[in-house]
């Protein structure tokens, strides 16, 4: 095992997060390895300095202060409470109803366009009839 | 740990003196953990407040997975998490550098046998000495540090919180550790 996974190794030891076997070879390590049992000492010693650290007491009244703000969320109307959830979602909802839109107005346009060209391409009878009987002048001359 | 189901079983069916009682018992580790991460402390408590609030509001889905603390630090860390990520984009300075003075209150009190420091004014200086080196390391780190060493918890349950494996936790304070050793390299002599 490298110097390196030894100095894992002594990590967790202090922590005494080893096995005996992993505590045993690092024992053994430690007693041929001078720059990892230093390296051990500084460890301890950063571990003392959180010693040092104490803890805190929250902020005066935190409890009142506290229960004041469920009793005011519990006064609140469901929309307020839900309002920073469906402030996340409205940009979706958004962007989905614009997609809608969007695909139906290209249907309709797609439906209009080729109505256009139909209507375009249907023959009306009776200016077929006219169109035949104009032919039919050009060739025999004024009819009946 | 029995004890918190109890008291979370029967704030579920509406015992609103059952919720007091765990906020009565948790609210120090929960607001130390916020401030140990975020560095201040008005904030901290205004965190702490919010976690309390979602508990409040996500009791309903507190399954018994894991225990309430564990449930409860997740809560914490995340918030933290978001919290941090909201600063990212603002310009928050926390002060990370040590002057001369500080650099030699930290290591006349290691240098001390006991390390025992009775005035409450020293106490609070280096509690400050401290959390300074704190803040000057990156977010996982200060973590998983404050986790281990400031709340004591297990690799086991960190790993729960975290949402990580045994072996990362024991690298990843490995590695914090030689960070904050490099933060505060002027105590230790030359390699």
């Amino acid at each position: 095992m490298s110097c390196k996974k030894f100095r894992v190794l002594s990590s967790a030891y202090l922590d005494q997060e080893i096995t005996k076997d992993e505590e045993k070879k690092l024992l053994n390590h430690l007693k041929t390895c001078p720059d990892c049992a230093r390296e051990l000492e500084y460890l301890k010693q950063l571990k003392g300095i959180f010693l040092l650290k104490g803890k805190r007491e929250p902020l005066e009244f935190f409890e009142t202060r506290l229960f004041e703000r469920i009793k005011n969320k519990a006064k609140q109307p469901i929309w307020q409470a839900y309002f920073p959830v469906f402030k996340r979602s409205i940009v979706v909802i958004l962007i989905f109803f614009s997609l809608i839109l969007g695909w139906v107005n290209y249907k309709k346009l797609f439906y209009h366009r080729t109505t256009e060209i139909i209507s375009d391409l249907l023959v009306d009878e009776q200016s077929d009839e006219n169109f035949e009987e104009e032919l039919l002048e050009a060739y025999y001359g004024p009819l009946g | 740990m029995e004890e918190d189901f109890e008291l979370l079983a029967k704030f579920k069916k509406g015992d609103q003196q059952a919720f007091e009682s765990l906020v009565r018992k948790y609210k120090m580790a929960v607001f130390n953990t916020i401030y140990s991460i975020i560095g201040d402390a008005q904030e901290a408590d205004d965190i702490a407040q919010e976690v309390f609030l979602k508990v409040y509001t996500k009791a309903g889905s507190f399954k018994r997975k894991s225990s309430f603390p564990t449930w409860l630090y997740r809560i914490t860390v995340n918030r933290c998490v978001d919290e941090l990520r909201k600063r990212k984009n603002k310009i928050i300075s926390l002060e990370t550098e040590f002057d001369q003075d500080e650099k030699l209150k930290l290591k006349d009190v290691l240098a001390s046998k006991e390390g025992d420091i009775t005035e409450e004014l020293k106490r609070k200086e280096l509690e400050d000495i401290i959390q300074k080196a704190m803040n000057s390391l990156p977010e996982r780190d200060r973590i998983i540090l404050t986790l281990k060493e400031m709340e004591g918890l297990s690799y086991k349950e960190i790993s729960q919180i975290m949402k990580i494996s045994l072996g990362k936790v024991k690298v990843w304070l490995f590695r914090a550790r030689q960070k904050l050793k490099g933060k505060l390299s002027f105590l230790y002599p030359e390699e």
